[in-house]
């Protein structure tokens, strides 16, 4: 017997809270949801963690089994926490010591999110790491499949600004550090590059 | 289309190639090795299967390449 987390009329993120934390101690469980975006977003959350959803509709209802596999990361305990994993990108480079090298890892790094099944739900750009989000961007094309994937994309606008790249962000939005602290601050986890 | 990874020793040869591609306008992605690949240095170059010709002509004898392979 699934476990049942009755999600209808709860707004977003509500219904991937219940689900995420419904996960991480059931492996079988059925999601109802009554509007679109909470079903978009609920299927998107199982999917990003490698479990398999089947889906069904009933009248206004939303009905989703969600088994979590073997590459589910709540059954390999990766994302315990709940809230949204957030990833900060805070440079145009990887890591210090070398920049040359640093760009090289950077293009690795983003290139290697969109082909793993782990994703972060949100990216932050933020100080040069705008560079990388913006039109000419050698990684835009990356930037642009996590955010086809449903990857929130946040650049900061005092950062776009600050280089004259306002009008060139290729992907996501502008964001600005009201939206940006928060989101760090509720992040279920924070992952800094 | 396909792709196919062009492999290096090392890192330094990778970005020389970059460099030479970027020259020469052939398109290209630097990419990290995947799994079923292997070579010493964990960054590959990935271009389109009908700019090979173009590409090896390129990087020449300028720097070597390790391998090419088809990309799964």
């Amino acid at each position: 017997m699934a476990h049942i987390v009755d999600a209808r009329g709860l707004a977003c993120p509500q219904p991937v809270i219940l689900t995420k934390k419904a996960l991480s101690d059931n492996s079988v469980i059925e999601v109802l949801v009554d509007d679109t975006a909470a079903f978009q977003n609920v299927k998107r959350l199982a999917a990003s963690l490698g479990c398999t959803v089947e889906e069904a509709r009933e009248g206004s209802v939303f009905r989703l089994r969600i088994t979590r596999g073997g590459t589910c990361a709540l059954a390999e305990g990766v994302i315990s926490r709940e809230g949204p994993v957030v990833l900060v990108m805070s440079s145009v480079n990887m890591g210090r010591g070398d920049d040359v090298l640093g760009t090289v890892l950077v293009k690795s790094f983003l290139h290697t999110l969109t082909e793993i099944s782990e994703r972060p739900d949100v990216v932050i750009f933020l100080n040069s790491g705008v560079k990388l989000a913006v039109e000419g961007s050698e990684v835009l094309d990356d930037v642009k499949a996590l955010a086809d994937a449903g990857v929130r994309i946040l650049a900061c606008g005092t950062c776009l600004n600050y280089f004259g790249l306002k009008e060139q962000l290729g992907a996501g939005v502008v964001s600005n550090m009201y939206d940006i602290a928060h989101t760090m601050l509720t992040a279920g986890r924070l992952v800094q590059v | 289309m396909p792709f196919l990874a062009v492999l290096f020793d090392s890192v330094n040869a990778a970005l020389l190639a970059e460099k030479l591609l970027k020259e020469e306008g052939v398109p290209f992605k630097l990419i990290p090795v995947p799994k079923s690949l292997s070579s010493d240095c964990g960054v590959c170059i990935r271009i389109d299967a009908d700019d090979e010709a173009r590409a090896v002509d390129a990087l020449g004898k300028k720097v070597r390449i390790q391998a090419v392979r088809p990309l799964p």
